[in-house]
């Protein structure tokens, strides 16, 4: 009779074999944040526009105080052709130039007020949530920080040290980090007594390398996340701010001055006023749905 | 046979404020742990067994009495080298493996953590010559050094865990009910382990339960421990031979048996702080017999030399 059946060696470590591919955190990061169609086309978009906006200026020389055209009239109020795309404004500049022009210092001081704000407010907010002593100083501050409206802080700061660029982006940073720095904090202490954090103390982990490794990589969703809210904030502010006529110096080409410049001739000249409008929300909304889109991709609950 | 202490606890108490005043977890512990033994502590859900555990390796602070770990005190400030010493000594395996690892690290960081703190190698290749080593002794594989956490199963997470604290190369290891959060197929297999690496590197244990046949499987003493005092300390044999205190024979009598006739012939006792009169004469914990050590008063002490007759 056939041997139906036999001895067959048991090998233990087959059980301990993992048979799923490698993981990989950034690897997995992106190729959940490609599979949103709506974040690509706005990815392309921002793109783009922060490209334009970068090189563009650099060959129009553009400078709101300038009008080489200012004396021929055939070149006022030209609507959108072949040879000015986004037509003319009321003193014969290009509003193409301007436009970008204008984009390109609303992208600077975003880009440039987040990344200091984002850096202080991590830093700080990180060692806030960790030190309890610390905690009870910082929090008496917040609480006199936090009952000032921002808007009043910049406004009163650009009154006392003057208009312009940097100063402008002094002023939005100033206390601009306290509210993400409160935000990291609560985030931290949640994270701060989980068991996993009490086996690094019983190895002897020093604070510095629990902040770096055990509680700020839980962070990186909601660090990005904050991120994709502060720069369309701070481009939206910025705009604010310069169409109230305050922050910038009238030399800074600004999308926020531009427009309320324009308004003036939103029923005569809709192009004028509609134009920078729409890429200023471009730029806000493209990075806003990138960011958002990135922000739950770097969320490892979505990579299964 | 004169037996080295490696580790007293003396009258210790451990509070936490609890509104204005303060809970006291755990009160008047007292007990040695010999090199090279397996010490239990047996008690039920919120007895204080993990806060002893705790305060060992120093999470929770003390308020009264003395941890003494190899003739030095350990709960009162320490100086840099002295605290080096005592963390690299001692250490522990946590109960959940489920949160016990760092999920956004990988197994080699989470098991070379240890060794990156005290620098306990001369080159990147030792480290992770060390690493490898160590998941070996726990039955895991080299490839699994670039697997994260949640890639494993329970059972194989706790032994990364044990491996963790067995790369310091401690001479007293707390564990904090290693196989509760287990499934029961692998239980033993972790038990198994740990037994074997215990005969291997003369550790001694420092093992808190709940579940009376895994003690009894492991341990070669118990304290019992009931709403934060130690109410009996002997040897396995004789606890289980004759247990006194009637909080350990209560739980004595719960543990299940794996025979229905008996199961139902069995008579639960159930046990009262009333039990005890102790209005007149104040308890204390005493050597009843040698190595045998109960929470009683003077009446009840004559009541337990007659049972031990």
């Amino acid at each position: 009779m056939e041997k139906k059946f036999q001895f067959v060696e048991i090998d233990e470590q087959a059980s301990e074999h993992i048979a799923a591919p490698h993981y990989s955190y950034w690897k997995s990061v992106f190729r959940t944040f490609f599979k949103s169609k709506l974040a690509i086309a706005m990815l392309i978009l921002a793109t783009i526009i922060f490209s334009i906006a970068m090189i563009q200026p650099l060959f129009s020389n553009y400078d709101p105080l300038n009008s080489p055209n200012i004396l021929d009239f055939s070149l006022r109020f030209n609507p959108p052709n072949s040879q000015n795309w986004f037509g003319t404004d009321n003193v014969g500049n290009s509003l193409f130039d301007a436009v970008w022009a204008g984009t390109r210092t609303s992208i600077l001081i975003s880009f440039i007020s987040t990344a200091i704000n984002l850096t202080l407010g991590i830093a700080v907010g990180a060692f806030w949530g960790y030190s309890k002593k610390f905690d009870k100083v910082m929090l008496e501050i917040y609480n006199v920080v936090a009952n000032v409206p921002f808007l009043l802080v910049v406004t009163m700061m650009l009154y006392v040290i003057g208009y312009g660029f940097w100063k402008l982006i002094f002023a939005l940073t100033i206390t601009g980090w306290f509210g993400i720095a409160y935000f990291i904090r609560t985030q931290v202490m949640i994270i701060r007594d989980r068991e996993y954090n009490l086996v690094s103390r019983c190895l002897g982990t020093p604070t510095s390398r629990m902040i770096t490794r055990n509680i700020l990589p839980y962070l990186t969703s909601v660090i990005v996340t904050l991120l994709s809210r502060e720069i369309p904030v701070i481009i939206s502010t910025e705009s604010v701010l310069s169409f109230l006529g305050i922050g910038l110096t009238a030399a800074t080409p600004s999308l926020g001055r531009m427009i309320s410049q324009y308004t003036s001739f939103i029923n005569a000249y809709p192009y004028l006023f509609w134009i920078p409008v729409s890429i200023l929300a471009s730029v806000s909304i493209s990075f806003y749905i990138v960011g958002q889109t990135f922000a739950d991709a770097s969320d490892p609950k979505t990579h299964m | 046979m004169e037996r080295e202490v490696i580790l007293s606890v003396r009258d210790l108490e451990v509070s936490f404020p609890k509104g204005k005043g303060r809970f006291i977890a755990v009160r008047d512990a007292n007990f040695d742990i010999y090199k090279g033994e397996t010490f239990a502590l047996v008690g039920e859900s919120g007895s204080g067994k993990t806060t002893i555990g705790r305060s060992i390796i120093r999470i929770n602070p003390t308020s009264k009495g003395k941890i003494i770990f190899e003739g030095k005190v350990i709960n009162e400030k320490l100086s840099a080298e002295e605290d080096r010493q005592v963390i690299k000594n001692i250490q522990m395996i946590f109960q959940d493996p489920a949160t016990s690892l760092n999920e956004r690290a990988t197994i080699d960081y989470i098991i070379s953590e240890g060794l990156v703190n005290f620098k306990m190698f001369k080159s990147q290749e030792e480290r992770k010559a060390k690493v490898v080593k160590s998941l070996a002794e726990v039955g895991l594989l080299q490839e699994h050094v670039t697997r994260y956490p949640h890639e494993f199963s329970g059972g194989q997470r706790q032994r990364i865990g044990i491996a963790r604290a067995m790369i310091m190369e401690p001479k007293l290891i707390i564990a904090d009910e290693p196989i509760s959060a287990l499934d029961v197929s692998i239980r033993a297999q972790v038990l198994n382990l740990m037994k074997t690496l215990q005969e291997e590197k003369g550790l001694t244990y420092l093992f808190i339960a709940h579940d009376l046949s895994v003690v009894r499987f492991i341990s070669d003493r118990i304290a019992v421990i009931h709403l934060g005092r130690i109410v009996e300390l002997a040897n396995t044999a004789d606890l289980f031979l004759h247990p006194l205190h009637p909080y350990t024979r209560s739980l004595l009598s719960a543990v299940p048996m794996p025979d229905p006739i008996s199961e139902k012939a069995k008579e639960l006792m159930v046990y009262t702080e009333n039990l005890h009169d102790y209005s007149v004469h104040q308890p204390s914990f005493v050597e009843i017999a040698p190595g045998h050590f109960v929470w009683a008063n003077e009446p009840e002490l004559e009541q337990y030399r007659e049972l031990l007759k």
